[in-house]
């Protein structure tokens, strides 16, 4: 043990785990990778929310442990070992029976780690009937329950329903409308009211608002701002603007000059879908339901679709208020992804910035190309647009899943949303590359 | 190992240049090998300690405390559990090799096969997901794979299927079922052979700049060769360039022409024509300079100083991967 770790009396909780892991040995192999070390997700969805519970035990969080703690959290692990090995055996099983019925359908560690972990410590390891409860088990997470593409379809198309539901989306519409001017002024109001709490510049309320959030999310996202933020509804105040002329436009959420009343419409393909509030109703449902995972959180295929006519005709197009705000938060913090860098080192702003000018430096790396080809270089110019886009689509996701953002998750979604919109950008070239050797 | 502090923690030394970094992208810092180096650790640039933290100790072993802390100077361990470094430098080796591995029949570097790199890299990338930035950079490393053209003379190579599938089963990905079709089957009209005739005035030869030109497309250590021709009353510039593994459209340009290279060759080159200004002929011999680029790509742009050394050196580096126990299969099995 260096001298550096005795001064800081902590461990990287990284270490502490693996070590405790290692001690477990091969029963746990299913849940291990190639080193022996935890799969990511066994840490995401079994040791954080089942066995070391940082919730209860913020000591086991990660980050640093205090070396206080390092024993308490390998013995918590070897305790759990018996029902780490069971869970491991079950996965196997699972799997097997996942092969046997040629199941395709999503990625089992998100499916089944958790159903495992609950058979493990319901029925202990997999015994003589272990077949048939995995075949209950599967029936179960892959069962036609739940909306379905089809149910969701079959419902919006439906004449019975159309007439009354685009009936909805009028009132919807025109409510929002006329009360667009009167909410939006209140809403300012309320964010002056938070920013003058929060003892910030009154001249520009929202944006000063936001910055004080944004400058800490990243290490120390400041829960009391963000539950002020959502109180004085700044997310809703800063979706004022989208209205007029261009603005939405310019926000890459639309072609239109102005976002107009969504259609019911008719059918949905992944591909070319368009921007957020040029989708329609089914359009904007469709992706939440093709994914297998998360949609056990979905409502019944009426109730999606009515809060969804309600949600169309929100700030942002979306239905929390938590919501609205990380988008407006995403707006702010994306400002200086083009042009000046803007935002002191550490806040949300600089940190996305490096992101995107690391960017630069592994597009070289990789060899990818110096000239930007046509069919991506909307993408590239406009990465403040695909981002916001990128954002609206996981908030409108979470929504529909009922998963609220909260203050800790704010900066994760935030620096998530840039990497996938890099990494997309970076498959979009490759395939334009290969498209181009073969033309 | 050096560390240094300013916006970023930067520990050892960056590898110089774009076509000898064989990186990582990493949670919070960005890993790097000089594949001409030869070392086992890498240079690191940590941009989020806190996310760092949780897995630099993999990478630098007890001295990870130290560079996250203030020390200038860190010794790394020798003896450890380096599984997962390794791994990591496997990562990067074949990210190095997907974007500048010199193929050349010239300078005798066969071609990677890129079945084997995909499955390779996945395999590796499994092993490090957890120190990596993306976390769905195994369904990511698994959708580019392509299936193994598996010899059965290779165990090795067989063993790497069956794991690669395992690993698609673990994560619910299915596999590209066919192979991706052989581009340079249709990329190219084939051309007569060359000599049309003509009176050559002046010819020279350049060097292709790699970062103007995909990978793959031109052989890595073969000129471009061109030629201004009076022919049948006008004059032409000719170029040919000798294609590599994946041929594909080129352009060339000398001063302010440009010479579409669409054409293969009897002999494996890419080449074009275009009329030329006579006044070409002008040029001081300095700006008679033929720069070879895929048009869409790269813009033509002069070489970096020392360019050639480098890149001389890279494929001396090549050559003696291929066969060698220590490369990654996929560089051992290029043939």
């Amino acid at each position: 043990m260096g001298t550096a770790r005795a001064a800081t009396a902590t461990l990287p909780r990284g270490s502490v785990v693996a070590r405790a892991w290692a001690a477990l040995g091969d029963a746990v192999a299913p849940l291990s990778n190639p080193a022996g070390r935890p799969l990511t997700r066994t840490v995401k969805l079994i040791l954080d929310p089942l066995v070391l519970r940082p919730v209860s035990n913020p000591e086991f969080a990660a980050g640093a442990i205090a070396v206080e703690h390092v024993d308490a959290l390998r013995s918590r692990i070897a305790d759990a070992g018996p029902v780490l090995a069971a869970t491991a055996r079950w996965f196997v099983v699972l799997k097997k029976e996942r092969r046997r019925q040629w199941i395709t359908d999503g990625n089992p560690q998100d499916l089944y780690f958790q159903r495992c972990f609950e058979l493990a410590t319901g029925h202990g390891p997999p015994g003589p009937d272990a077949d048939r409860v995995a075949a209950s088990v599967l029936a179960e997470v892959h069962g036609q329950g739940g909306p379905t593409v089809a149910g969701l379809r079959d419902f919006v198309t439906d004449p019975a329903n159309a007439e009354e539901l685009n009936r909805q989306l009028d009132a919807a519409w025109a409510a929002a409308g006329a009360a667009a001017n009167a909410a939006a002024d209140a809403a300012v109001d309320a964010a002056v009211d938070v920013a003058v709490d929060v003892a910030v510049d009154v001249a520009r309320p929202a944006v000063m608002a936001t910055d004080g959030f944004l400058a800490t999310c990243a290490v120390a996202p400041d829960r009391a701002l963000f539950g002020e933020l959502v109180v004085g509804s700044a997310g809703s105040a800063g979706a004022a603007e989208l209205d007029r002329p261009g603005v939405a436009l310019a926000h890459g959420l639309t072609d239109r000059d102005r976002p107009v009343r969504p259609e019911l419409g008719r059918s949905a393909s992944k591909r070319n879908l368009p921007k957020p509030f040029d989708r329609s109703v089914l359009e904007r449902l469709f992706a939440p339901l093709t994914m297998a995972f998360g949609r056990d959180g979905l409502a019944d295929v009426p109730t999606l679709v009515r809060r969804e006519i309600s949600r169309s005709a929100g700030a942002w197009q979306l239905g929390d208020e938590e919501s609205r705000l990380v988008l407006l938060l995403g707006r702010d913090a994306s400002a200086g992804l083009v042009g000046r860098p803007s935002g002191a080192p550490g806040t949300a702003a600089a940190r996305l910035r490096s992101r995107w000018e690391r960017e630069a430096y592994v597009h070289r790396v990789l060899r990818m190309p110096s000239a930007v080809p046509p069919e991506v270089r909307a993408d590239v110019h406009g990465v403040r647009e695909a981002y916001l886009r990128r954002l609206w689509v996981r908030l409108h996701g979470r929504e529909l899943r009922g998963e609220a953002v909260a203050a800790e998750q704010v900066w994760d979604l935030l620096d998530g949303v840039l990497r996938s919109v890099i990494l997309d950008q970076r498959d979009r070239l490759r395939s334009a590359l290969e498209r181009e050797a073969v033309a | 190992m050096k560390v240094s502090r300013s916006v970023e923690v930067v520990v050892g030394d960056w590898p110089a240049s774009p076509e000898v970094a064989a990186v990582v992208e990493a949670a919070g810092a960005v890993l790097a090998w000089d594949v001409l180096g030869g070392g086992a650790v890498p240079a690191a640039r940590v941009h989020d300690p806190v996310r760092a933290a949780e897995w630099l100790w993999e990478v630098y072993g007890d001295a990870a405390d130290a560079i996250l802390g203030d020390a200038d100077d860190v010794d790394v361990p020798d003896v450890g559990d380096w599984q997962v470094r390794d791994a990591c430098r496997v990562v990067a080796q074949l990210n190095w090799a997907e974007a500048w591995w010199p193929a050349s029949a010239v300078a005798g570097v066969p071609a990677l096969d890129s079945g084997v790199l995909g499955a390779e890299r996945a395999v590796a990338v499994s092993t490090v997901e957890h120190v990596l930035d993306d976390p769905d950079a195994v369904e990511r490393a698994l959708a580019s794979v392509v299936p193994l053209d598996v010899a059965a003379s290779d165990p090795g190579l067989a063993a790497l299927a069956g794991r690669v599938a395992a690993l698609a089963d673990d994560y619910g990905v299915v596999l590209a079922p066919a192979a991706v079709p052989d581009r340079s089957e249709f990329a190219l009209a084939a051309g007569g052979a060359d000599g049309v005739g003509g009176v050559t005035v002046l010819s020279g030869v350049s060097t292709v700049d790699w970062a103007l030109v995909p990978q793959g497309v031109v052989d890595a250590a073969a000129p471009a060769e061109w030629a201004v021709v009076r022919r049948q009353g006008s004059t032409v510039l000719d170029v040919s360039v000798a294609a590599g593994p994946r041929p594909g459209r080129l352009a060339a340009r000398m001063g302010e022409v440009d010479v579409a290279l669409d054409v293969v060759d009897g002999l494996g080159r890419i080449t074009g024509s275009a009329p030329v200004p006579p006044a070409v002929l002008l040029l001081p011999p300095d700006r008679r300079v033929v720069t070879v680029y895929a048009p869409g790509f790269a813009v033509p742009a002069l070489p970096e100083p020392g360019a050639e050394a480098r890149r001389a050196a890279i494929i001396e580096y090549a050559r003696s991967r291929v066969g060698s126990p220590g490369a990654t299969a996929t560089e051992r099995t290029a043939r």
